[in-house]
């Protein structure tokens, strides 16, 4: 028998049932029972993954993470989705070959990584990490889905610095995708641009930064390009986010009405089943990536920083679980999971926020989805069983 | 490996701490701004329409009340192809037209007018098929019926939508509201308009109605308060009546103790019906073009020269200077008299009259020489101190005050002492510049009639507010400058008129009448028919005055007008029908008694 990290299992139980408070607040009955019925599935799955010896798993690391590459060649050819592909269907249920493919990626790197220390910013350190991120994440890109692909970036950067690199260095690995992100507005872009320029010329030389600046300049050309490639609904989403007020009732609307609903909630919020805005059509998938915007109007302020509380008592049990963990593979497993978890919660509760713009990412633990569930469940599962000490 | 740890939890912190921060923003800083763009968002304030109150005669005959009209509504979103069709055949508008009319609003979740003030039979027709027709709705609104139509255009007068400066200066109003434009409903408006209701429901993000908000209450409409008029609904449709054949006319009927109005009536008249729907532009081009101008209240506003009706004023006026008594006599009447070098005419050779007798006559010799006894100054001052001149003050909008043209004023008009001396001899038989409205003169002898008592004349008689009675006039008198045993000489003289002299068309068997007839010169055109006339003679109840534009003797036209509507205001029941009205059609004029002319047709200083 192990012991597992009571605090873990109750900040994930305690996130959940808000969630399922949520579910059924915005979603009505019918999605909160979904919701419980796949609970006892992804409970399951969590138990699996805290008591699956970890040798055995860290031996599955390679196929798994095959296995998901194959998922998201697949998904591209017979996946379904809003204007992509992102989705199977099987019977009832959605499967996002993505998600899986968050938990290979963590997997095959850790396993990766653990092997060395002190990761310098070479080609002989990072081609095969880089290589190990880049096909999922280019894979998810073409879906296209460019916030889960960014979760790629985020959880290797993490990674990366818990193995010993340099955050400048993860800085300038970085660089070229953040470059490309910013490209999108001139106005973003050129403080962007000019910040980096100052950071690499006082950190490293002038041969570097002049490099590492045309570097960035490439990517960030390369961004109007493929905007003027994207699907209409997407440009409309991220230009949405550089004028949101333009355009009240086009794309800009969803965001709006996303602050409307929290900010009318106020201190102590209009109370639980009380929102107007979620209550008369306002939020649109309120049960699942605007879930939080009705949280937020229901319980207003001291709900909503009680949900970041639990979140950070999760995340931050986690970050420990990776001190504690007996091995650098579980450690990385860890920080690699924190990572996914943390960059999820950050964008999604930012987007409705308004300070990141519109995009499909759900808030772990308590949007509506089964995969997305079971995946989470299945997160914290590995890292119980990483700090576990047998008993 | 500590302070990885530490600088990941610095990082997630300073996430939390950026969300947080951001959370406070949006949820404390601006927190009321966001809760009410949510409230906005989902909160619709329906209007409760206050009904404008309504207009009643003396005995409670409705003249203006609120009718529900019907307006057919879709929601375009709603709407199939099919019922679009069927609605079209049901409300009798070519299909294609409909399809195209809301082409535009295609996108619309809420309701948009199809078709105005539909029948009762295709309301009907489309409730029966409401199940084939959904998002078809019937609206009802609030729209004002005058029930006595044109008889009552000036007195009632009618509403019209709101302007752009109305809504500026009023609050209380909304685009498309409708204030009164004219009449008692332009003078009453605050009374009649009430205050409209709120009502607030929630909308969902589609724009459709929820149900009632329940936080906030509704507030109930006031509806307007009711006016019961003086007027008498059956003397005024009897007046209208008699005025058919002429097409500028008017006539005053008044209480002469308190001053109510009992008939006021203008011709030509309109249908002020045709304001509450769009106007179509054939109506509103003849009405604005017509020479005749409907729109204008000859009762209130047109003054007239008063002719022999004057002369009353200018007996008393001299009486009470001492320039004569009732047996005075001048020079006899040959059929005119000589003043200068001129002769200014009177149309029948009278020879000698005293007072009493000039009066009933009419004769202008005698009072070309009361004029003069009187003097211009006396007599213009005398005229304006019973009343002419001025506002009667009616409760009523447009009044105008007629001219008495004082010394002042022809120097003005024609330049010092450049008019003639003669003036006075043309104001004395009530011609020249002199002019008067119908309700001046039914004021004015309304004045005489009841020993110098002159009242306001007034149309509303009480103001009721959910069945009670909030507010009744009081009847408002001055007196005149008129002394009792000069006013029982002219009286006399005006029973004369009626019994053996210029007014005898007026005379009816049962209740004595006394008056005046008096012809008011209208170069080149015919004159004016005057007459007014009060009874019954020994105890005034009700004084008419009545003016027939281009229709030559009052004694002839007038007269007998005036007499039918004093028979119907003393016969308790409708008037029967079968009684032969010789008195309208057939009047009798006595030969003595021919309507005298002014000599002259030109002001004395176009004649020197």
């Amino acid at each position: 028998m192990k012991r597992f990290d009571p605090g873990l299992i109750a900040a994930t139980l305690l996130l959940t049932s808000f969630g399922l408070l949520a579910i059924y607040s915005s979603g009505g009955t019918y999605f909160f029972f979904r919701q419980l019925i796949f609970l006892p599935m992804a409970a399951g799955a969590a138990a699996a993954a805290a008591f699956i010896p970890r040798r055995f798993l860290y031996g599955l690391a390679e196929p798994i993470y095959g296995l998901a590459v194959l998922m998201l060649v697949a998904v591209l050819v017979a996946g379904t989705g809003p204007g992509s592909h992102r989705w199977f269907v099987l019977g009832p249920m959605y499967v996002q070959p993505s998600e899986f493919a968050k938990l290979a990626t963590v997997l095959v790197l850790a396993k990766h990584l653990s092997i060395k220390r002190n990761i310098g910013f070479s080609f002989r350190d990072l081609t095969v990490p880089l290589s190990m991120v880049a096909v999922p994440a280019l894979l998810v890109l073409v879906e296209p889905d460019l916030s889960t692909a960014l979760i790629f970036a985020a959880l290797l950067a993490a990674m990366l610095y818990w193995q010993g690199m340099r955050p400048l260095h993860i800085l300038l690995l970085s660089s070229p995708a953040l470059s490309f992100a910013a490209g999108f507005s001139l106005y973003t872009w050129i403080p962007y641009f000019v910040v980096l320029g100052i950071i690499l010329l006082v950190r490293s030389g002038v041969r570097k930064a002049l490099v590492g600046l045309g570097v960035n300049a490439g990517f960030g050309l390369l961004s109007p390009v493929v905007l003027s490639s994207l699907k209409d609904y997407q440009r409309a989403r991220i230009m949405s986010f550089f004028a949101p007020w333009f355009d009240p009732h086009g794309i800009s609307w969803n965001a709006i009405q996303s602050q409307i609903a929290i900010g009318s909630g106020r201190l102590i919020g209009k109370g639980f089943l009380q929102g107007s805005q979620k209550r008369l059509g306002f939020l649109p998938n309120r049960h699942t990536d605007f879930v939080f915007s009705s949280l937020g109007e229901e319980l207003g302020l001291l709900g909503c920083l009680v949900l970041l509380g639990l979140f950070y008592w999760l995340l931050s049990r986690m970050l420990l679980a990776a001190r504690q963990s007996g091995d650098s593979t579980g450690s990385l497993l860890c920080v690699g999971f924190a990572a996914i978890i943390g960059y999820q919660m950050f964008v999604n509760i930012g987007m409705l926020l308004g300070i990141l713009p519109i995009t499909g990412i759900t808030l772990p633990f308590l949007s509506y989805g089964g995969s997305s569930l079971l995946l989470n469940f299945v997160l914290v599962g590995l890292v119980l069983n990483v700090v576990s000490r047998p008993e | 490996m500590a302070d990885r740890l530490t600088r990941l939890t610095q990082v997630l912190l300073i996430m939390l701490g950026v969300l947080g921060l951001r959370l406070v923003h949006l949820q404390v800083i601006q927190g009321g701004r966001y809760a009410r763009l949510s409230d906005r968002n989902r909160i619709r304030k329906l209007v409760l329409p206050a009904p404008r109150g309504r207009i009643l005669d003396r005995n409670g005959v409705l003249l203006a009340d609120t009718r529900p009209s019907f307006t057919v509504t879709v929601v375009p979103t709603e709407l199939t192809d099919s019922a679009l069709s069927l609605l079209a055949r049901l409300l009798f508008i070519p299909e294609q037209a409909l399809r195209d009319g809301l082409k535009p609003v295609a996108m619309y979740a809420s309701p948009v007018s199809v078709k105005r003030d539909v029948s009762i039979e295709e309301v009907a027709s489309v409730e029966e098929s409401s199940f084939r027709l959904p998002g078809v709705h019937i609206r009802v609104d609030p729209v004002r019926h005058y029930p006595g139509s044109n008889s009552y255009c000036h007195v009632i007068g009618h509403i019209g939508e709101v302007s752009e400066e109305e809504l500026k200066r009023d609050t209380s109003l909304r685009r498309l509201d409708f204030v009164g434009r004219a009449g008692i409903e332009a003078q009453y408006e605050s009374l009649l308009r009430g205050r409209d209701g709120y009502e607030y429901v929630e909308v969902d993000a589609r724009g459709q109605e929820i149900g009632p908000l329940r936080e906030k209450r509704p507030e109930p409409e006031l509806p307007g308060r009711e006016l019961v008029m003086t007027i008498d609904d059956r003397i005024q449709r009897l007046a209208c009546e008699l005025l058919e054949p002429y097409p500028r006319a008017a006539i005053v009927g008044m209480e002469v103790r308190t001053g109510a109005i009992v008939c006021l009536v203008s011709k030509p008249d309109f249908d002020p019906n045709i304001f509450m729907a769009p106007i179509d532009p054939e109506t509103w081009d003849s009405l604005n073009s017509n020479p005749s101008k409907p729109f204008f209240n000859r009762a209130i506003t047109a003054g007239y020269p008063p002719g022999s009706t004057m002369k009353p004023v200018v007996a008393l006026g001299a009486l009470r200077q001492h320039a004569l008594d009732r047996y005075t006599r001048f020079q006899p009447c040959y059929g005119g008299y000589k003043y200068g070098n001129r002769t200014f005419k009177c149309n029948y050779a009278h020879g000698s009259l005293d007072l009493v007798g000039a009066i009933a006559q009419s004769c202008n010799t005698y009072f070309y020489q009361a004029g003069i006894r009187l003097g211009l100054d006396s007599l213009t001052t005398y005229a304006r101190e019973v009343g002419l001149g001025r506002l009667t003050r009616i409760d009523v909008p447009g009044e105008r005050p007629g001219n008495i043209p004082t010394r002042e004023w022809l120097d003005a008009r024609y330049g010092k002492n450049q008019w003639g001396a003669g003036s006075v001899l043309n104001f004395a038989i009530g011609q020249g510049e002199v002019t008067a409205t119908p309700l001046q003169m039914a004021v004015l002898y309304g004045a005489i009639a009841s020993s110098g008592r002159a009242v306001r004349p007034y149309l509303v008689a009480r103001v009721d507010s959910a069945g009670l009675t909030i507010r009744t006039t009081a009847p408002e008198a001055t007196r005149l400058p008129m002394r009792q045993e000069d006013i029982d000489v002219v009286k006399l003289g005006l029973e004369r008129v009626v019994e053996w002299g210029t007014g005898t068309g007026a005379r009816i068997e049962e209740i004595s009448i006394a008056g005046k007839t008096g012809t008011a010169q209208n170069p080149p055109r015919p004159d004016h028919a005057w007459f007014i006339g009060y009874a019954p003679a020994d105890e005034p109840e009700v004084v008419f005055a009545v003016l027939v534009e281009n229709a030559g003797h009052g004694g002839t036209v007038s007269a007998p007008i005036a007499g039918r509507l004093i028979r119907a205001y003393f016969s308790p029941a409708v008037e029967p029908q079968a009684e032969p009205d010789t008195a309208a059609t057939k009047p009798e004029s006595a030969p003595a008694a021919t309507e005298a002319a002014p000599a002259t047709s030109q002001p004395e200083s176009q004649n020197p």
